[in-house]
């Protein structure tokens, strides 16, 4: 019996697959289509390096809630001790919490660049202006995800950092609505357990699903007008 | 002659396939063998088998024929017994976190708290002098044999040393560190 090459048992999977769904159709309609040659460019790239790293952030964020505890009562809190535990205990921890925080820094340069690339190119004028303002909203996302991620390693730099940014918050005119959001943010009258727990929600559960649907919409949007030409 | 007009088995295309194809698989192993380690549980730091010191309510010299004491693993430093025998779900080296110091018509036995049927911690009837498993409704003898089902094997011994006094004893065990 000859061997078959590599491509035959692929072929057979796929059909098996085509013939209960037709995976094949779906997947050359997203994927697929010509690139003009004005794209052809690096700075081109900027969107697709940002999608990417959001897909390492979720990636590297769920590895991270397999060994966090979102408890800062105590101390040393959980939340810091563990922490410590996925750096220096947990196999390869620090290698994926350094993908994690670095991606992280690198997403908010990117996501500037391809908005920088997105303004130069004229890509936000008509019919594109409601993408360019999903993107706006997935920035102000990707910047509240930074915002909370900060405070989860519940070290002094994390705590202070968010004192501070809850206290800009709390200077909101008028008094009684910088007061409300104040405390809405920190969950109580001091930065303390409850605001760890609220930051954790919204930086695991709530901004994620959030900036899936934008990330979704953003791409939806992109394949109905294609890729703009340059001023 | 015959054998040169013969199908070839492997064609130059058919092995650039495969070759090709293992250098991909190697590159997603090689990719997602770091998430693999990451996922493996890291070693606990501070964890060490050794004898655990156990204050009992109950002196042994006080311990009425046919009574037990309780006992629990300390939770400061987080630690746990391990079973010197066993069978079921039991078995020798598993742990338990806790155990009964009982006085059977004089011999003295500490035995684990954990059900040989599932788990279950035993709890010590004092009418009927019988341990007995709220989940599934095992019964054993104070000497630690089945008296009544499901469960088919007898409960485990700890491996214990009388401490410096009669209500101090030394069970071995580990301290889990964590």
């Amino acid at each position: 019996m000859a061997i078959p090459h590599p491509r035959e048992i692929q072929m057979a999977v796929v059909d098996w697959l085509d013939e209960r769904y037709p995976f094949t159709k779906a997947v050359d309609e997203a994927l697929y289509q010509r690139v003009p040659n004005f794209a052809n460019a690096f700075y081109y790239c900027f969107g697709g390096m940002v999608f990417i790293l959001i897909a390492f952030q979720l990636l590297t964020g769920v590895l991270l809630a397999l060994y966090y505890v979102p408890d800062a009562a105590g101390n040393p809190a959980p939340a810091y001790t563990s922490v410590q535990f996925i750096q220096n205990s947990v196999y390869l921890g620090w290698l994926i919490r350094g993908v994690h925080f670095w991606s992280a820094n690198l997403l908010i340069i990117m996501v500037l660049l391809h908005m920088a690339r997105v303004y130069w190119t004229g890509s936000y004028r008509a019919p594109r202006e409601l993408n360019w303002i999903v993107g706006v909203l997935m920035l102000l996302l990707v910047l509240v995800l930074s915002l909370t991620g900060y405070l989860l390693p519940w070290d002094t730099k994390a705590y202070f950092a968010t004192e501070v940014t809850i206290k800009i918050a709390g200077l909101t005119p008028p008094q009684q609505v910088g007061m409300f959001l104040k405390e809405l943010l920190q969950g109580g009258p001091v930065v303390g357990p409850p605001t760890l727990q609220r930051f954790f929600t919204l930086h695991v559960f709530v901004l994620p699903a959030l900036i899936v649907l934008l990330m979704y919409v953003h791409f939806r949007f992109i394949r109905a007008h294609g890729i703009s030409e340059p001023l | 002659m015959a054998e040169a007009l013969a199908p070839r088995r492997v064609t130059r295309r058919t092995f650039l396939g495969w070759w090709l194809a293992s250098l991909l698989t190697a590159t997603v192993i090689t990719g997602l063998a770091p998430i693999l380690v990451y996922f493996w549980p890291a070693p606990p730091k501070g964890q060490k088998k050794g004898p655990i010191n156990i204050a009992l309510q109950t002196p042994i010299d006080q311990l009425q024929d046919g009574n037990a004491v309780k006992f629990d693993a300390p939770r400061s430093p987080n630690s746990a017994f391990i079973m010197a025998d066993g069978g079921g779900d039991n078995a020798p080296g598993e742990l338990a976190f806790g155990g009964y110091v009982v006085n059977n018509q004089g011999k003295v036995n500490v035995f684990a708290i954990n059900c040989s049927h599932l788990g279950c911690s035993v709890a010590l009837n004092e009418a009927a002098k019988t341990f007995d498993c709220p989940c599934h409704g095992s019964r054993f003898r104070l000497d630690g044999t089945v008296l009544h089902g499901p469960a088919e094997f007898p409960l485990s011994h700890l491996t214990w040393k009388q401490g410096p006094n009669p209500s101090a004893i030394e069970v071995d065990g580990i301290v889990l560190g964590f």
